[in-house]
């Protein structure tokens, strides 16, 4: 049985390592192969760049070599497919080369669009990639005092990352002892501070506490980065002398161009986690569309669910589990303070209060989070 | 009897239903929390977690691998122990002869110089007793498709 992965993030790791777990006699007998294929030779650990963005972490410390995580049976090779042909169960990459499969996880991911809204790129900071993270951290070192505004497009990946940043933005100036120059008002596209009712019943008292000012229903229209105006959809804006975006996100270039799903999100059944019509091609994490947050904490409780299934059908000819939508995202409320929201397709999550334990929870996870890409957590 | 007793007013404590008693182990326990949290801070625990997922990450990866489960076994055996313990004493005598010799010379005569010391002739006779077993092992497992 041929197993192939297209992507060698998070999920695509975890489900590789767990079925290699799982099979691992049918490995060494050679019944079964597994291939991972990526598009780069390291694996970052994603939600680091947030420290990064705050200098509580180096870009060097968020890095992997991607064939050190995996199990020694798994072949990986850095070359990303270019063509998936679902009706032939084949793929070709970059290389020319052609992979068949028996069964096919795509784990693509997403990529961020800040081009999408006019003057993001030139006039917001990011922390999305390591450049921009750096960039953002050297910004908000050099900055003395003035408006800054937070501004969210969609979709977006780690839903909790808008309200991370606020609470990190207020600890940092506090620290540097210039909380008082500086103004931070957040803008939401919806109706109130958060997506999730709970996540925003929570952080609204919080940005009381801190002094943040907020406006809902604002969608980032565009950035003028000469004034140093956001104008939003609504008709209202916001002049600001450091501004900070969420950048909207898409599914991967090859997912649209080949058209397996509309902005690069694949139509998945949210329980087999299944492509649409394909019932030997899985699809996990951010490339799905399904209704739960992009995180790489959603990608690995699918992956676990995935790989459970590929390995039955290896050993029993059928999938035994069903994925219930578990997701499970800390969420840090400054530089040393945490809470955790945790939810599934049933239950919505029920915030506890942040605290010291629960930040030192996600700094120990930092460090673990590699025993989870190694199938092992 | 009097032991007893004591013990049972210890445990009753002050008001007679052991609330105060409690009550300080809770605030004892609170104090013990407070300690560590004050103690530790962001990079200890990123180290220590750091630490415990390479120790997990290697005992996980030794634990799964047969062969090296096997070689540790072997280890344990006691006559693998003296033959470790003689291992360890030789690379430290080895290390120490090493940097007080002079750098060999070579040649022909220098050979049967070493191979005349009953030292040497013990030792490629354990190399080779090494390389006996090894080879009828490694063909033993090919044979049987291992």
């Amino acid at each position: 049985m041929k197993i192939l992965i297209v992507g060698g993030g998070t999920g695509g790791s975890i489900v590789g390592n767990n079925v290699a777990r799982r099979l691992a006699d049918e490995l060494a007998e050679g019944k079964v192969e597994i291939t991972i294929l990526s598009a780069s030779d390291r694996h970052m650990y994603q939600p680091g760049l947030l420290y990064v963005a705050f200098g509580q972490m180096t870009p060097d410390q968020l890095y992997r070599d991607q064939r050190s995580l995996l199990e020694p049976g798994i072949y990986f090779e850095v070359d990303p497919v270019e063509e998936f042909r679902l009706d032939e169960n084949k793929v070709k990459t970059r290389s020319g080369a052609t992979h068949d499969y028996d069964i096919l996880v795509i784990a693509t991911g997403s990529r961020i669009v800040p081009e999408q809204v006019p003057g993001l790129k030139e006039g917001a900071e990011l922390f999305y990639t390591e450049e921009s993270a750096v960039k953002m951290f050297k910004r908000l070192s050099e900055f003395q005092g003035g408006k800054v505004g937070v501004v969210v497009g969609v979709p977006h990946k780690c839903p909790i990352a808008p309200v991370e940043v606020v609470f990190s933005l207020h600890d940092y100036f506090k620290s540097r002892g210039i909380r008082d120059k500086v103004d931070i008002k957040y803008h939401y596209p919806v109706g109130r501070v958060h997506t999730i009712e709970n996540v925003a019943k929570w952080a609204k008292p919080e940005f009381d506490r801190m002094g943040v000012e907020y406006e809902t229903l604002f969608n980032v229209k565009e950035v003028d980065a000469e004034k140093r105006v956001v104008r939003s959809e609504e008709g209202t804006e916001f002049e600001y002398d450091l501004l900070i975006a969420i950048p909207p996100h898409k599914g991967m270039e090859v997912i649209e161009r080949q058209g397996l799903g509309e902005g690069g999100w694949i139509p998945t059944d949210r329980y087999k986690l299944t492509m649409e019509g394909y019932e030997n091609v899985y699809v996990l994490g951010d490339t799905t569309n399904l209704p739960v947050s992009k995180t790489g904490s959603a990608a690995h409780f699918e992956a676990e669910v995935i790989a459970e299934n590929i390995a039955s059908v290896a050993k029993i000819g059928t999938p035994v589990r069903d994925y219930d939508g578990k997701v499970y995202c800390f969420i840090e409320a400054g530089h040393d303070r945490a809470t955790y929201a945790m939810f599934n397709y049933q239950n919505p999550p029920n915030l506890k209060p942040a605290s010291k334990s629960m930040h030192w929870f996600k700094m120990a996870y930092n460090q673990m989070y590699w025993s989870s890409v190694r199938g092992l957590l | 009897m009097n032991t007893q007793t004591g013990a049972v007013e210890r445990d009753v404590g002050t008001d007679g239903n052991g609330n105060d008693e409690e009550l300080s182990k809770l605030v004892e326990m609170g104090q013990l929390v407070m300690a560590a949290q004050d103690a530790l801070a962001d990079p200890i625990v990123s180290r220590l977690a750091g630490t415990l997922n390479e120790g997990m990450a290697l005992v996980d990866r030794i634990t799964r691998n047969k062969a090296l489960m096997g070689l540790l076994q072997e280890l344990e055996r006691p006559e693998s122990q003296a033959l470790l313990k003689g291992l360890s004493a030789a690379l430290r005598e080895t290390g120490r002869a090493l940097s007080a010799s002079e750098k060999a010379k070579g040649g022909l005569g220098a050979l049967v110089r070493v191979a005349r010391e009953p030292g040497a002739e013990e030792g490629l006779r354990i190399l080779a007793l090494v390389g006996e077993h090894l080879s009828a092992n490694v063909r033993g497992d090919r044979r049987q498709g291992k």
